[in-house]
């Protein structure tokens, strides 16, 4: 079983991430802990059997409009680079979306080692100050999420483990 | 008699709910989020009308909460004032705490999640939809604003067009606090008024059919089901009889009126 991990962001600029920003600053006071916002969509796919490396392709052809998107596979592991605090946002209910995913990759377009599908959203929060866990935390709590249907975790740079949910 | 109908970037039908609530005989104008908060308390009434303010972005009505407008419309609330909240405009209240309410603090207590739609335990549709539906007046009457005129187990047929309208919580025991309180206010329906909890009658997958809730107080209704759509007679779909007879009305006329009789009994 591997797990193929799809980072995928726009290319062209991000209306929601800069929505969240200007939230985040002007109406929440979050001016001295924020710097920026950047954002990802994250497929997490698992699958039972075939090379991960490339099924990653293929499942990257159907997954990423590359006239607006790029994306970064990552496989049985998850990292991320830059002087930021990644946020992973993902549904606790059932993920609709992830599930038709699945369904499209498996019986539409004949990938049958696909097992499973879970989707995310990874908030990518530069943040200035020295506890960065904190604010990220209260960020997350403040606007990323409603707790009755959405988790977050802090995943900590560069590595796969998380911070803290 | 004054009614603001609140105007985020993205809000919709808002001068439908203008027409409907001067057709009952309120005075109102467009109140846009960025104007001066402070003008708010000139008015007697609120409605926060459908739409995706600010897109939908993060999730529906999570933007739109967090503007000043919004702490001025929870001083308003506060007086007792009505606020009605119309689909987006129930999910702007649900972010911003306004609904249900029972915290007192301003605590999101419930989400209104994406559609999932449930026919013999099996999911059958996912996302938005379109249709008309009926709802049922669970509350009683003078319970609440938008239903203050509208009798216990009443149906409306009003049409509903929403992608997250799923009421969901993770507050234990908060669903029989509202039933208990008399909170909730509307469920899906057929058209006998039974509560069947499968789709094509609960639409959206929502926890107990709830189609529309009010704060403990009673003063701010949230709806998924648009009245101001509802409104005229001609407004409703070709089936229905009513939509031909002279002098008839359509049903979303008696929330309108409600808010109206809900501020002459204040007074």
């Amino acid at each position: 079983m591997s797990t193929i991990n799809l980072r995928v962001w726009l290319i062209i600029p991000d209306a929601e991430a800069a929505t969240v920003k200007n939230t985040l600053i002007r109406r929440m006071g979050c001016g001295d802990i924020l710097a920026d916002v950047k954002k990802e969509r994250l497929f997490s796919i698992d699958v039972d059997s075939g090379d991960p490396e490339v099924l990653a392709k293929a499942f990257a052809k159907e997954l990423v409009n590359e006239n607006k998107e790029s994306h970064k596979v990552l496989i049985d592991t998850l990292s991320f680079e830059g002087a930021y605090v990644p946020v992973k946002v993902s549904l606790h209910i059932e993920d609709g979306e992830a599930i038709s995913t699945r369904d499209r990759l498996r019986n539409r377009l004949g990938f049958k080692n696909v097992m499973s599908v879970k989707k995310a959203t990874i908030w990518k929060l530069y943040l200035k100050g020295d506890d960065k866990e904190r604010a990220a935390k209260e960020i997350a709590e403040g606007l990323l999420i409603n707790p009755h249907k959405d988790s977050y975790e802090i995943l900590s740079l560069a590595e796969d483990a998380s911070l803290s949910r | 008699m004054k009614i603001a109908v609140m105007q985020f970037p993205g809000t919709n039908c808002e001068y439908e709910c203008l027409v409907s609530a001067r057709e009952v005989g309120m005075a109102g104008e467009l109140f846009r989020w960025n104007r001066p908060a402070a003008e708010m308390s000139a008015f007697d009434g609120f409605i926060v009308p459908g739409g995706w303010s600010y897109a939908d972005r993060i999730r529906a009505g999570a933007i739109a909460s967090k503007e000043p407008v919004m702490d001025a419309l929870r001083e308003e609330a506060a007086k007792g004032k009505p606020i009605i909240g119309i689909c987006n405009g129930f999910q702007i209240l649900v972010e911003s705490g306004l609904l249900p309410g029972t915290s007192g603090n301003g605590k999101v207590e419930m989400a209104l999640a994406q559609n999932v739609m449930i026919s013999n335990k099996k999911i059958v549709r996912r996302g938005y939809y379109v249709d008309w539906v009926t709802i049922r007046h669970d509350a009683s009457p003078r319970r609440c604003s938008g239903s203050f005129d509208i009798n216990k187990g009443e149906l409306l047929q009003i049409p509903i067009a929403h992608g997250e309208g799923n009421l969901v919580t993770m507050e234990k025991g908060l669903i029989q606090k509202l039933n208990d309180e008399g909170q909730v206010v509307f469920r899906y329906c057929d058209s006998s008024g039974r509560t069947i909890p499968e789709f094509p009658v609960n639409v959206n997958g929502s926890t107990e059919n709830i189609a529309g809730i009010c704060n403990p107080e009673g003063n701010v209704l949230g709806m998924m089901p648009h009245p101001e759509r509802a409104f005229f007679n001609w407004q409703l779909p070709p089936h229905d009889p009513r939509k031909h007879q002279m002098g008839a009305v359509g049903p979303g006329r008696k929330i309108f009126e409600s808010m109206k009789r809900y501020i002459e009994a204040r007074a």
